[in-house]
């Protein structure tokens, strides 16, 4: 392990010696990021502008063919509406609900510290296996949801529009249905991931200082919501700036449960065919690389501007 | 007391919501195939002697073996030696439920080996991440040398580029040298962890020089000291990273999803799991879901042991 020139004490540490030992050091690493994650990105963007697959030794450059179609078909307007869809609901929910289990279970003591577990479960859990457990729960027949839903029929229940009509004709299909299929679809991707959100907002609510709450109350914020809305909404601020950006790349690479329900053509209608899934069949199964390339780089030019808006609010704050 | 009433009302109908898909993968892996499409049993099914269909069909007696069972049935028709074997196989085809589910887990498809891939992609995975990422770490962190500053906005940089996005391109790379299909596809594009390098970077920062400098004295080389003194030091972020890394790449479906194409013996547990569902008809439910509950087990149990580290470990990604 020793490096051999050390040996000799009597030759101070040159800056030389230094210089060199550390870009060894550096080397490994340094080769990776460019291998694994510069050329890569280089890559795809060259082939985003060819007609190229993988077998043929040539290809054509098509210009801006692929983005064309990207912006032109109504597939991939479908798999913009699905990605945008998914992001939207899923950021805000996860984030609110992540907030909302955190501030409850702070304000309870120790005895919460069971609901942070239970909530923190699904962060754990492999997503796929959850995918087809959800699967089976959401079974049109033997499901779990539904037959919990059937049990409502003939009780007062059935006043809520939604149950009447269930128990007139039928349940909804869930994943066979095309309206439904994408909300099921957010519906998991909350599950899983607010726990992640709500531990991160108990680890920023422990650096909230008590002497905060005090001070508005002196001032005059009596309510709940006051010393919410004037003390912890903004102490919090770095931590939503982070649960936020970080909510939105995973939403962005949502694919499990989609592969899992539907893995030929994403959902009723594409009704779930989002950007990972695109670049999979497209990319990978349909050796379209061209356009693959294509959602590939739209893909990192959306993860890459929140990632920065995310980098400049921060320094924004910490310079404040 | 009644604001604390409604406030455990709210978090236990939510985990109620959380539990609900553990509760019916675990409850499904117990119970017989008759049980769950009659949704009967409650959560441990009534552990009823059941026979195995597919066991009796494989020992379904020919004329050989009606001839071979002559001479322990004697004076007895052949139909009626064939209805004796028949029910002989019956018999021995009896199980308990919860038996028949878990050893069809293991027996159906080869889930010791996708759990011993499992293992093995993970951990070399997490090692060859150490050993990339600390000695660039200690340099960028401890040593002075030209191109430092470059060094680390292209690691800041690179955070930006999630692995996953850059799918298609690593595919193209990996084909064209001939990789896919091997353990190193599945590992080498997770080699490289930007974020394991600037979270390290961040540690070794702390670590005093002074520490550093008496191991020189004492003729240590750099790359020794990385190990022997600054491995040591960092003991507490290396145990987040390691959960951080180990969740992430056993539960990963995507990439081994992509790389990985028919040969059974590289399947991760995830992908194991889809082809079963791939395969399964409507009748294996159960050890479907037996095979679900053994994949996310390791995981959840190893959490419920170690909460504290694991929740530091995962949102560690929120301490930057």
């Amino acid at each position: 392990m020793t490096i051999a020139d050390t040996h000799t004490p009597e030759i101070v540490y040159s800056d030389t010696a230094q210089r060199r030992t550390a870009w060894w050091l550096v080397a490994p690493a340094l080769g990776l990021m460019v291998l694994i994650l510069m050329v890569p990105v280089v890559i795809a963007g060259i082939l985003s502008f060819t007609d190229y697959s993988l077998g043929n030794d040539s290809f054509n450059w098509v210009g801006t063919k692929n983005y064309d179609r990207l912006f032109s078909r109504s597939t991939y307007e479908k798999m913009f509406i699905a990605t945008f869809t998914y992001v939207v609901t899923v950021v805000p929910l996860s984030v609110g609900l992540g907030l909302g289990a955190a501030l409850l279970i702070n304000s309870m003591g120790r005895i919460g510290d069971i609901y942070k577990t239970i909530y923190f479960l699904p962060v754990m859990a492999t997503l796929l296996a959850m995918a087809i457990a959800w699967e089976f729960m959401l079974h049109p027949s033997i499901g779990m949801i539904n037959r919990t839903l059937e049990m409502s029929c003939g009780t007062v229940l059935e006043i809520i529009p939604f149950l009447e009509n269930g128990c007139a004709e039928r349940f909804p299909l869930w994943l066979g249905d095309r309206d439904y299929a994408i909300r099921v679809i957010c519906f998991i991707g909350v599950w899983q991931g607010f726990g992640f959100n709500m531990v991160l907002y108990l680890a920023g609510l422990t650096g909230v200082h008590r002497e905060l709450y005090h001070a508005a109350e002196m001032d005059g914020a009596k309510s709940v919501w006051e010393r919410f809305r004037l003390v912890t909404w903004p102490a919090l601020g770095p931590t939503t700036v982070f649960v936020v950006t970080i909510s939105c790349i995973r939403a962005f690479q949502v694919f499990d449960t989609i592969e899992a329900f539907w893995p030929q053509g994403g959902g009723p209608n594409k009704s779930t065919y989002v950007m990972m899934f695109a670049i999979f069949e497209k990319g990978l199964q349909q050796n379209l690389i061209g356009i693959g390339s294509a959602i590939t780089v739209l893909f990192l030019v959306f993860v890459m501007f929140l990632t920065l808006i995310q980098r400049w609010l921060v320094e924004r704050k910490v310079h404040y | 007391m009644t604001r604390d009433l409604w406030k455990h009302l709210i978090l236990i109908l939510g985990a109620l919501i959380v539990i609900a898909p553990f509760y019916m993968m675990v409850s499904y892996s117990f119970k017989s195939p008759g049980e769950i499409d009659r949704g009967e049993g409650g959560f441990f099914g009534r552990q009823e002697m059941m026979v195995d269909e597919r066991c009796v069909k494989l020992r379904d007696p020919d004329r050989d073996d009606v001839a071979v069972a002559a001479l322990r049935f004697p004076n007895q028709t052949d139909s009626e030696i064939r209805d004796a074997l028949v029910a002989e196989a019956v018999a021995d085809c009896q199980m308990r439920p919860i038996v028949f589910n878990y050893t069809k887990a293991f027996t159906e498809a080869p889930l010791l080996r996708y759990l011993l891939n499992g293992v093995i992609v993970t951990a070399s995975i997490f090692l060859i991440q150490i050993m990339v990422a600390l000695p660039a770490a200690y340099a960028l962190a401890k040593l002075k040398f030209w191109g430092r500053e470059a060094v680390f906005s292209l690691v800041l940089f690179c955070l930006l580029i999630p692995v996953h996005a850059i799918a298609l391109p690593l595919y193209i790379m990996l084909a064209k040298v001939g990789l896919t299909n091997t353990y190193a596809a599945l590992v080498v594009p997770w080699t490289i962890s930007v974020f394991g390098i600037f979270l390290m970077r961040q540690f070794f920062m702390t670590v005093p020089d002074d520490l550093i400098d008496a191991a020189r004295m004492d003729g240590m080389g750099e790359l020794a000291i990385v190990w022997r003194v600054m491995l040591p030091t960092a003991i507490p972020a290396l145990l987040a990273f390691a959960i951080f890394s180990i969740v992430a790449h056993w539960n990963d479906y995507f990439w081994p999803r992509i790389v990985v194409t028919g040969n059974r013996d590289l399947f991760t547990p995830p992908l194991g799991l889809r082809e079963f569902k791939g395969d399964g008809d409507g009748s294996f439910f159960g050890p479907m879901m037996a095979t679900a509950t053994v994949i996310v087990t390791p995981l959840i149990v190893a959490f419920l042991v170690a909460q504290r580290r694991f929740i530091e470990g995962i949102t560690l990604s929120g301490m930057k």
